[in-house]
């Protein structure tokens, strides 16, 4: 009932008409009126930024560098809040091993060899298992994902916005001459304690690193900004870009 | 140098500096598991030794690195190279085997070793298999190696580290300059310590 009101709302808006033109069938197209803050709407006056200087040859640090800026721009206060659970998934497992490994090779020394090759040998089993887990997970589980980010506001409503966005670097084509920076966005947008989905969208985005980074390599971080706001934004607009 | 980092490492937060340390800790745990995985596969204390003295030259030199296996099976052989351990000894000796007798399961090893110590036998140990008494000498030494056997007549399998599968020449200089200069050891740890905690994957 809430989604019927909401497109004859939509229909009568010239604005998000178009919006639901372009949708795919499937997702809900969101209220526009009802959207919370979008990241380039809301700017911190005194966020003084610290300089990033990177090498502009090593495509890690470049790649490194953007997503520590994305981090950064989607946590300011009244945006995202960052939801570790990767992050502290493979923390966690790594530590445990990284335990089991130190306790076994320890009991290994104090005790005979003999004595000891029972308990040795599941100590080494058990740190397999754990060094596989943590592997799989990070491959297949967390793969491309380097911020998933929550949010709550209340309008009239308490609604719950979800945020994932994954990067990477794609292999250059020939034609171009500099390396890109693919970014891809998943939001969600939800309220009754997320059993009511408001809107959903999905976004990519693409841009060679020549356009954030000069030639000594120091990061222009409003430019950056500004795109991944735009890309945001498009997404929280539920546009499939 | 560092004060760079140190703000990367204050603007990046709490979990960031654990995931870097992580890196560390776990490629020292990485190989310590290696290490006592290869010793509970070649059923060996310490599968890969080094040669300290030249007592078996023209075969092994010092600074050669031996890799061993001892198969709860094997039956040594004279001609064998072994690398063996008495208690009571800190280094472990690489000799060859010049006798050997085998002394089947049902004859306890104690009547034939006139050994000081006057343990009991622990429960699980020799009485169950095949044990030999052996006898080595290096082959660069004018006389075997009763001198060495601090009291023992004869070697048992217990005290046999392994035997030599395969060696390396030369590689074991490093362990030996990490020995005699212990600076070495610790500014090679520090060094990978400072590479893996900065580095970022």
């Amino acid at each position: 009932m809430a989604r019927t009101k909401q497109a004859a709302a939509g229909s009568s808006n010239a604005n998000s008409s178009s919006v639901n033109g372009s949708q795919k069938a499937r997702s809900p197209s969101p209220d526009p009126s009802d959207r919370p803050l979008g990241p380039l709407a809301v700017t911190v006056p005194a966020y003084d930024r610290e300089v990033v200087k990177v090498n502009n040859a090593n495509l890690t640090e470049l790649k490194n560098a953007c997503d520590d800026a994305v981090k950064r721009f989607l946590s300011r206060p009244e945006l995202f809040k960052q939801i570790y659970t990767h992050t502290d998934v493979r923390l966690g497992l790594g530590w445990l091993s990284v335990f089991v490994a130190a306790g076994t090779a320890f009991y290994g020394y104090k005790i005979d060899f003999e004595q000891s090759k029972p308990v040795v040998t599941v100590g080494l089993i058990l740190y397999i298992i754990l060094t596989v887990l943590s592997t799989l997970y990070a491959y297949f589980v967390e793969g491309d994902t380097i911020f998933v980010g929550k949010r709550k506001t209340f309008s009239k409503r308490i609604i719950t916005e979800r945020i994932t966005l994954s990067s990477s670097t794609p292999p250059t084509p020939k034609a171009s001459s500099c390396p890109s920076y693919s970014v891809s966005l998943h939001y969600v947008r939800s309220t009754n304690g997320g059993k009511t989905l408001l809107g959903r969208g999905r976004t990519k985005g693409a841009a060679p690193y020549n356009k954030f980074f000069d030639a000594n390599g120091v990061m222009d971080q409003p430019a950056f900004e500004k795109w991944v706001g735009g890309l945001v934004e498009t997404a929280m607009d539920g546009k499939a870009a | 140098m560092f004060t760079e980092e140190l703000k990367a490492f204050r603007r990046l937060g709490f979990r960031h500096v654990l995931l870097q340390v992580l890196n560390f800790a776990s490629v020292i745990a990485s190989g310590l598991m290696i290490w006592k995985g290869l010793g509970i596969v070649t059923n060996s204390e310490s599968p890969i030794v080094v040669v300290l003295s030249g007592s078996m030259e023209p075969a092994f030199y010092r600074g050669d690195l031996l890799f061993l296996t001892n198969p709860s099976s094997e039956q040594y052989k004279t001609g064998d190279i072994t690398v063996y351990k008495i208690p009571g000894a800190e280094i472990p000796i690489v000799h060859r085997v010049m006798e050997t007798h085998d002394v089947p399961k049902s004859i306890d090893i104690r009547k034939y070793t006139k050994s000081k110590s006057k343990s009991k036998p622990q429960p699980g140990e020799d009485s169950k298999q095949d044990n030999q008494l052996l006898l080595t000498k290096g082959d660069n030494n004018y006389v075997d190696d009763i001198e060495l056997y601090q009291g023992l007549e004869w070697l048992e399998k217990k005290h046999i580290v392994g035997k030599v599968r395969g060696f390396l020449p030369y590689v074991g200089y490093v362990t030996i300059a990490m020995n005699d200069f212990p600076q070495l050891k610790y500014a090679l740890l520090g060094g990978l310590g400072l590479l893996a905690l900065i580095q970022r994957e």
